[in-house]
């Protein structure tokens, strides 16, 4: 009896035991089925999988192509070096995936790992050489086929979908060979097709070849010897930093409002006539309403001003000095503004709470407004550059603020608030020591959110005259020139991502040290 | 002291009163529990005193530090929250902030320099038997019940006189919950804060009472007294009924082992040799005796058949005790202690573990029928 079992498994057994491994991969592709054949792993398996896929390969670019692959007389040699080929090339790949995978912490063997992959890579092989023999059979071009819109453009998907589905296998294959978690997988084969990338671009240039990436890179850097570049990314970063600013302080106040109990009018709130009356001023005076005698003097010091910000707007901070002189050329508009929301703070320091609901709302549908309708709304009341720009940029960037600060702040316990009251804190100390602070990385996600939102929209204010990373894009499409609205749209979405990551490090230097690896 | 008189709330928009006609003193240093079933006002009551809630009707007056009676409602609420004390069930700590700054919340809003602060809020940790390397932690790093201690701490930070406490003790197990009521008896001991103590366990209550306010449905006072004369003499048929058909049992509670254990009890020494040991218990007629050492530590017990015949020193034979009862436990959980371990006798030990005397089931049967003697007379 021992001796059957033995002679089964050296012979018969071998190639069953081979097939069901195949089909066990193809029918169940899961984590256990991986751990399961990864105890069954041997090197000589791994090399028939792969010698099985050579052979298929072999056949067929001997059929397909004779001329550049028969080199001897004998079709055997042919095969057997393209065998030879799918072999060396299958363990290389294997070797760089398994060394990458040991350094990011796998603990499995190369004998398993390849084995696994050589599981996922030859029955895949086989079929993807079968779909490529089919279609040379039918006459058919792969351009045809991959034509989305073609006849039998359909293929596309099943393409997509069994690339996915190999890249799931080859997820599984790895995360089972090496016990790794999925994150360190994803890294594994990351850092394999980034490095490949990068060696692939970097062969790119040093070949001079030429195409989309080595252009779009020539152009990016003339434009950056030509200081147009930086221009454009200079104005884009203060316009959303300046008004991503503003709008940090009205989103916060108006947010904290909402969350305070109503409150009937005192006399402590005629201060509020302070800032109505100067912006009143502001706002009446240049238009007259009031007289030369006081008009004149308004508009004297908002030239001064103007002038002397104009005259210094150079350098890194020339466009926040742009900015600021477009603002201060416009006092009616900046006191209507001023008006506007001093009205809008005492009511809802009036209505707190009650108001939270409405307030919420409207903002809500602010929000929907599309950027490029609100630059024009506002091209009425303060015409075109960046004034208009800077107004419809708060005025987004605020929403997420003040939504995340109303819900940060309503989120903290209620029973931390009432200890903070049942000790003798004042409605203000509660605020700054307590709710405030607790609610910080609530707020600050809303920043994130309200400044990687305004990256994008500031590119649309270059639609009214504003000198920023939109250019590039308004003007590509103007004169047709791919290159200069893909640097636009480039240069847009690196700023973006960049932005969001260190504001992702503000975030976290900002939340108090106590809220970290809570719960 | 805390006085409450005629104090009345109405919410807005209900015709009922929360609170109705309330009138007690809770002396100073004595700790009062408010106690009653759910929706009887009795948070309500507690947050008239620090004016988390205003009275709708009525006076509170507050003993002050500088000895003075002072009418809350004439306060700065502000300036009179300061100076209560104040805990409740779910602590509310500041979970920004380290323990160091929770405790110093009210001594900063005192304005008391970072020094004063920290030594004090060592000390804190010191009463509450907690190292010092706590105050730099923040509170997610402590435990439910290390929490509980540091809400209590941050209520006695700016030593009020006056402490209003929620059911602090609601939110933690049991035998947790046990431990920290037993500490707070021995920290009250050395603090004598002016206490009012809301809960809704009627077995809390008693314990931690010097005095019982019972409330019924809206806020009306059925009881004040203190816990004996509440479980000997109710008032009336809600406060039998809320107190419980084992309100015979409860009075357990209220006396300490030390009140009824012998207190000559009858040892034998380590030092003794078996011969002696033998003859000492056929003198006292025993089957066992108990064993101490020469500072009168509890070794053990040895049983007279282990002696019969043999020589040498008695503590070859001693079997350890499995059990003793510390000296200021009450005599409900000495009971159920004794009835867990099966043992009619229990050596009773101070906190050196030296033995103080012994109690058995019998003692513990003959106190309880004395106090009902007493409550017949």
């Amino acid at each position: 009896m021992p001796t059957e079992t033995q002679e089964k498994t050296t012979f018969v057994g071998f190639w069953q035991e081979l097939l069901d491994d195949w089909m066990s991969t193809l029918t169940s592709p899961d984590l256990e089925t991986y751990v399961r054949l990864k105890e069954k792993a041997t090197s000589l398996k791994t090399v028939i999988n792969i010698g099985l896929l050579g052979l298929v390969i072999g056949f067929f670019v001997l059929t397909v192509q004779p001329p550049s692959f028969v080199q001897t007389e004998s079709l055997f040699l042919d095969l057997g070096r393209l065998i030879f080929y799918t072999e060396a090339d299958f363990f290389i790949l294997s070797l760089i995936l398994f060394v990458v995978a040991t350094l990011l912490g796998g603990t499995g063997g190369f004998i398993e790992h390849s084995y696994l992959l050589s599981l996922v890579t030859a029955p895949l092989g086989l079929v993807i050489v079968a779909f490529l023999f089919l279609t040379h059979k039918l006459g058919l071009t792969l351009a045809a086929i991959l034509n989305p819109l073609g006849s039998i453009g359909i293929t596309t998907i099943f393409i997509v979908l069994f690339v996915l589905y190999g890249f799931l296998l080859l997820l599984f294959a790895i995360e089972a060979a090496h016990e790794m978690e999925s994150h360190q997988v994803i890294y594994t084969i990351g850092a394999v097709l980034g490095s490949w990338g990068l060696l692939r671009v970097f062969a790119m240039f040093a070949a001079g070849e030429d195409n989309i990436i080595t252009q779009e890179s020539a152009f990016l850097a003339e434009e950056w010897a030509r200081g147009t570049l930086q221009q454009a990314l200079l104005g884009h970063l203060w316009m959303v930093a300046f008004s991503v600013l503003i709008a940090v302080v009205i989103g916060v106040v108006i947010g904290v409002l909402i969350t305070m109990p109503p409150k009937r009018p005192q006399v402590s709130h005629l201060f509020f006539l302070i800032p109505l009356g100067v912006f009143f001023l502001m706002w009446a005076a240049p238009k007259g309403w009031l007289g030369m005698g006081i008009a004149d003097p308004i508009m004297e010091v908002s030239n001064t001003l103007k002038i002397i910000l104009t005259r210094s707007a150079k350098g890194v901070f020339g466009p926040l000095l742009s900015l600021l002189s477009a603002i201060v050329r416009k006092p009616a508009a900046v006191g209507m503004i001023g008006v506007i929301l001093t009205v809008i703070i005492y009511a809802l320091l009036i209505a707190g709470e009650s108001a939270s609901e409405l307030t919420l709302y409207i903002a809500g549908i602010i929000l929907t407004i599309p950027s490029i309708a609100l630059f024009g709304v506002f091209i009425g009341p303060f015409s075109i550059g960046a004034f208009n720009a800077v107004v419809a940029l708060t005025l987004y960037a605020q929403l997420p603020i003040l939504r995340n600060t109303y819900t940060g702040i309503k989120e903290v316990e209620p029973e931390i608030v009432e200890a903070g009251r049942g000790m003798g804190m004042t409605e203000f100390q509660l605020l700054r020591d307590v709710k405030i602070p607790i609610a910080t990385p609530v707020i600050m996600a809303g920043v994130r959110v309200s400044v990687v939102m305004l990256v994008g929209i500031a590119a649309i204010a270059s639609y009214i005259g504003n000198d920023t990373l939109g250019d590039y894009i308004f003007h590509g499409i103007q004169r047709v020139q791919p290159l200069r609205y893909y640097a636009g749209a480039i240069t847009v979405a690196v700023f973006a991502l960049l932005m969001d990551y260190l504001l992702g490090l503000l975030q976290n230097r900002l939340t108090p040290e106590g809220l970290k690896g809570r719960r | 002291m805390i006085k409450l008189e005629h104090v009345t709330k109405i919410y807005p928009g209900t015709t009922s009163p929360a609170v109705d006609d309330l009138s007690f003193t809770v002396p100073s240093g004595e700790i009062c529990t408010i106690v009653g079933p759910s929706g009887c006002g009795k948070t309500t009551t507690m947050k008239m005193v620090n004016r988390l809630i205003e009275p709708t009707d009525g006076e509170i007056y507050v003993l002050n530090d500088r000895g003075e009676l002072q009418n809350v409602l004439e306060m700065d609420p502000i300036m009179l929250r300061r100076n209560i004390g104040y805990v409740i069930q779910q602590i509310g700590l500041f979970p920004h902030r380290t323990i160091l700054q929770n405790i110093g919340t009210v001594p900063k809003l005192l304005e008391w320099d970072n020094t004063q602060i920290r030594s004090r809020a060592e000390e804190l940790l010191d009463m509450m038997n907690m190292p010092h390397e706590f105050l730099d932690r923040y509170p997610h790093e402590l435990s439910g019940g290390q929490r509980q201690r540091i809400g209590v701490a941050r209520a006695m930070a700016a030593d009020p006189p006056v402490m209003l406490m929620d059911e602090p003790f609601g939110a933690i197990d049991p035998i947790n919950r046990n431990l920290l009521q037993n500490e707070f008896l021995r920290l009250q001991q050395e603090i004598k804060k002016t206490i009012l103590f809301v809960t809704h366990d009627i077995d809390e209550a008693i314990k931690m009472g010097d005095k019982i306010a019972i409330l019924s449905g809206h806020g009306t006072l059925e009881q004040y007294d203190s816990p004996a004369k509440i479980l000997s003499d109710p008032a009336n048929e809600f406060i039998e009924d809320f107190v419980g058909a084992d309100r015979t049992l409860k009075q357990l509670n209220l006396i300490r082992v030390e009140e009824v254990m012998d207190k000559k009890p009858f040892l034998l020494q380590s030092t003794q040799s078996a011969d002696e040991a033998l003859k000492i218990l056929d003198e006292h007629n025993r089957d066992y005796g108990y064993v101490v050492d020469s500072d009168k530590r509890l070794q053990g017990y040895v049983n007279r058949r282990d002696l019969k015949g043999k020589s040498g020193w008695i503590d070859e034979y001693v079997t350890k005790a499995a059990t003793s009862l510390p000296i200021t436990m009450n005599l409900r959980d000495a009971l159920s202690e004794m009835l867990m371990v099966d043992y009619s006798t229990i050596c009773v030990v101070d906190n050196r573990d030296r033995v103080r005397g012994t109690i058995s089931t019998a003692m513990i049967q003959e106190a309880l029928t004395e106090s009902l003697k007493k409550e017949e007379v």
